[in-house]
């Protein structure tokens, strides 16, 4: 009998604990200006490849020397070797900026990926290919203009790089 | 006055005779097998019989009376029941149920040859398939939570903390069907799912490393799973259910506004021809899920067929397919979409196509020596809905031969030999091949103390494709001591080792969020296991067994991130150790009708190097349940308690992939199985109610993934 009455005081003990509802949901938190998509690569990757990024340019690159560190908002870590796709966000750690945080909002004129073949990284324009370019309303005629608004993450920034079929280069290749 | 008594014995001896009546009936097991060689007595009478092989019974010339009928059989629970007789004949059909606490009763094979559960040197555990088909455990993943000791991370096994979560790449537990090992041949995972529960007769759960017999992946236990024996008269089987998931504890997470069903049904049927028997199932199995793009809908095919070559020797052949089509569910999207996946899951769709086909050929060379001869062929293959499809097809061969001798009254020998080569086609691992190879040798050596010592050894040799061949040396020796009759002590040490899958070597992709990188570098991991136990019986009343461990991990393969370039990447990282303490009770509160049992275990799992508790392996666990059986009902409550893990995969949090994946608690589950048979109304029926997770409690095991919620679920099993 004693069993039996330490076994319902265990079940009740334990019963009290079960009816609490475990996991439940966090509150909304308030999202911040950012970005996020993912790069599809569709074909083989070259064997020159030495190294892949995904670029953010403020101003749209009309001329050569718009191809400058000041025009350049983000830059992405490297993009691994041979994948299929990338997923990306402005909240990851990147090369720039060297931190991760709120992207600053407003209109981003070129959003590119591109890659170098040469051994060496190099900021030279004539050592940069863009093997994909972000298109907005399916418009593939001219970049996409990457719109950030205050504390909202623009989400679906997809880009599609055919290495067999590299996009109109932007001047000074 | 001589004369006269006579004349009124003869008298009443023809009274009697002109009113005696029979009892008679059927006894089976819970799913209508019958059960031969059942004992019936009618309790202060001399009256008696015995099962026959159909589980018949009579028991003639019966006078009017109320009377108390006894059935006992080797590895059932004693049942009374009282009848009585007043101008007819009674028909009494009886259910009884396995008894799980006389060990010294229960045979397994987890040596490779028929032992009793006593005389291990490891601690066993035992689950009957009656328990898969009663609680509607269609999938065995679900009823290895129930074991003590055990612990499932999703589909992931850890067997006393051997392994945390590597999203199906290797596993740190070998699962065998009738002996065929159960294993991919590109992940090294175990599909549980494809295993058809309704054709399991039990499992065996061996706690530890076995590799000495077992090679690799047995590094943490062995789960070994028996199907049925075929059936000596025609036996057709018809199972089906039906149930629905409630509602979310919290509407938000309410996605369908509705009650999701799952259902399922499986059709079987056994016969036997002279010296040729078969057991053939087919299920099928649908589930819309209480999440967003985690609907499967699932076929399972088996056979077993069986043939006696001569009086020495037969064959048997196992066929095991399966074929699903789902969504593939990864991690939520946040803790407000708890139930709908991350829109980082770039494949929501999956099908795959798995096929085992494997033969076991015995032969009785002499009274002392048994030939095993076993060959399985594993075929996988998946695809996904990415862009680019992720495909794999592996193949895995496997061939084995086994001699068990009596060398002589003392000593049992069982040595063998087995190759296992595979082969891959897949885009997430490329097109490596793999071999391996093994040889072993134990032997049971009997003592009049009583005691059994058991040493083992065995040599493995592995090589993957263009990584270097590996060769491992894995001995054990365990002692087995029966102090008294009812008090066994156990104990032993043994090494272990697991080659890395195909998958930890060479995975390269990309999906979901996550990129993973291959390892060429990668190494065997490898284990000592030490333990310690004992085992207390009282009659059939009172069972407990408890054991000490220590598991030191060498070159423990874990995957982790690459800070270098953030990939996830698998390597010999860990030097671990995992301590712990387990004890089990089982108590017949009322014998054959109420019973009680329970399993707590201790485990203090550490990386040794840096100090801290290895992931997804919780300090506490509890299971436990009590069973009510009487008056042809049955019902169950059972509950689960895991502490809250320490360390889980926080890179995933930290990358940003697993949005509120800190969230975890720790984890109460209840269930309540509730079972009515209509053998008293001569119908072969059993219905089944269940309730899981009967408080709707939310939980998770990994990140990201919450555990089914409340769902409710009846069924019937009709035996023809």
């Amino acid at each position: 009998m004693k069993l039996i009455k330490s076994l319902i005081v265990i079940f009740l003990i334990y019963f009290s604990f079960s009816c609490d509802q475990g996991i439940s949901p966090l509150p909304v938190q308030p999202e911040v200006s950012g970005f996020e998509g993912t790069i599809t690569f569709v074909s083989p990757w070259p064997d020159s490849i030495t190294r892949t990024h995904l670029v953010i340019f403020k101003n749209p690159l009309l001329q050569p020397s718009d191809f400058v560190l000041t025009n350049i908002k983000f830059i992405s870590n490297e993009i691994p070797f041979g994948v299929q796709s990338y997923r990306f966000s402005s909240l990851d750690t990147a090369l720039i900026p060297s931190l991760p945080g709120p992207f600053e909002p407003g209109d981003y004129a070129y959003v590119a990926v591109a890659h170098q073949t040469t051994e060496e990284i190099s900021l030279a324009r004539k050592d940069w290919f863009v093997s994909g370019i972000y298109y907005t309303n399916n418009d593939t005629t001219k970049p996409g203009i990457l719109k950030i608004q205050e504390n909202k993450v623009t989400r679906n920034v997809n880009i599609t790089v055919d290495f067999n079929k590299l996009p109109t280069q932007p001047p000074g290749g | 006055m001589i004369r006269l008594i006579t004349i009124l014995i003869t008298f009443y001896s023809l009274q009697f005779y002109s009113q005696s009546y029979e009892i008679s009936g059927r006894v089976t097991d819970m799913e209508f097998n019958p059960i031969p060689g059942v004992n019936i007595i009618i309790l202060n009478t001399s009256y008696g019989d015995a099962t026959d092989e159909k589980g018949n019974y009579h028991l003639k010339n019966i006078s009017p009376g109320n009377y108390e009928l006894e059935f006992s059989a080797i590895g059932f629970a004693k049942k009374k029941i009282k009848t009585s007789i007043t101008n007819k004949s009674v028909k009494l059909n009886v259910i009884l149920f396995p008894e799980p606490i006389k060990t010294d009763e229960v045979i397994v094979t987890a040596g490779k040859y028929e032992q009793k559960k006593s005389e291990l040197p490891v601690s066993t555990e035992i689950l009957y398939g009656s328990t898969l088909t009663e609680r509607n455990f269609r999938n065995l993943e679900y009823a290895m939570r129930t074991i003590p000791g055990v612990v499932m991370t999703e589909d992931q096994i850890s067997i006393r903390g051997s392994s945390g979560y590597s999203r199906g790449a290797g596993a740190r537990a070998l699962v065998t069907i009738d002996g065929l090992p159960f294993y991919t041949g590109d992940t090294g995972e175990i599909v549980w799912e494809m295993i058809p529960t309704t054709e399991i007769q039990r499992v065996e759960i061996i706690k530890g490393a076995a590799s000495s017999l077992y090679g690799s992946s047995a590094i943490g236990g062995v789960v070994n799973a028996i199907t049925r024996n075929i059936s000596k008269f025609p036996r057709t089987m018809i199972n089906a259910f039906y149930g629905f998931y409630d509602k979310p504890y919290y509407n938000e997470w309410d996605w369908s506004g509705e009650m999701r069903p799952f259902n399922g049904i499986t059709l079987s049927h056994s016969n036997t021809f002279g010296d040729f028997g078969f057991n053939l199932s087919l299920t099928r199995l649908e589930d819309l899920s209480y999440r967003k793009d985690d609907f499967s809908k699932k076929y399972i095919g088996f056979l077993k067929l069986e043939y006696k070559v001569s009086q020495s020797s037969d064959i048997s052949f196992l066929v095991n397919t399966f074929n699903k089509k789902g969504g593939s569910f990864l991690y939520w999207k946040d803790s407000r979409n708890a139930l709908i996946n991350s829109e980082l899951v770039t494949t929501d769709r999956i099908e795959t196509n798995r096929y085992l086909i494997g033969m076991n050929y015995k032969n009785l060379l002499s009274e002392k020596s048994i030939l095993f001869i076993k060959g399985s062929y594993y075929r996988n293959n998946f695809a996904d809905n990415g862009i680019p499809a992720n495909t794999s097809t592996s193949h895995l061969y496997r061939l084995e031969t086994q001699l068990t001798s009596s060398l002589n009254e003392r000593i049992v020998l069982t040595s063998g030999a087995e190759v296992i080569p595979s082969k891959v086609k897949s885009s997430l691992f490329g097109n490596p091949d793999a071999i391996s190879a093994g040889l072993y040798s134990v032997a049971d050596i009997n003592f009049d103390i009583p005691l059994i010592i058991s040493v083992g050894l065995r040599y493995d040799y592995g090589k993957l494709d263009s990584l270097e061949s590996s060769g491992s040396l894995s001995p054990k020796v365990g002692i087995n001591y029966k102090l008294y009759d009812n008090l066994i002590i156990r104990s032993s040490i043994g090494t272990g080792f697991r080659n890395p899958s195909l998958a930890e070597a060479f995975t390269s992709t990309t999906t979901s969020g996550l990129t993973v990188k291959p390892n060429p570098k990668i190494k065997p991991e490898r284990n000592i296991t030490v333990e310690f136990g004992t085992n207390y019986s009282y009659q059939s009343l009172f069972e407990i067994d408890l054991a000490v461990f220590q598991n030191e991990y060498y070159e423990m393969i874990e995957a982790s991130v690459d800070p270098l370039d953030g990939k996830i990447f698998f390597d010999n990282l860990l030097r671990a150790r995992i301590q712990g303490f387990e004890a089990s009770v089982s108590v017949n509160l009322i014998p054959g009708v109420l019973k009680a049992y329970s399993g707590y275990v201790y485990l203090n799992s550490k990386d040794i190097e840096q100090n801290k508790f290895l992931k997804y392996r919780p300090k506490h666990s509890f299971t436990g349940g009590m069973e009510f059986r009487n008056w042809h009902l049955g019902l169950g409550l059972y509950f689960r308690y895991q502490s809250r893990v320490d360390e889980i995969d926080n890179e995933l949090i930290d990358l940003g992939i697993v949005r509120d994946g800190n969230l975890r608690v720790p984890v109460y589950q209840t269930d309540v199985n509730l079972s009515y048979d209509l053998v008293a109304l001569n119908l072969p029926i059993t219905l089944y109610f269940n309730i899981n997770n009967l408080f709707n409690y939310n939980y998770v095991e990994l990140v990201g993934n919450l555990r089914p919620i409340r769902n409710f679920s009846f069924g019937f099993n009709l035996i023809l």
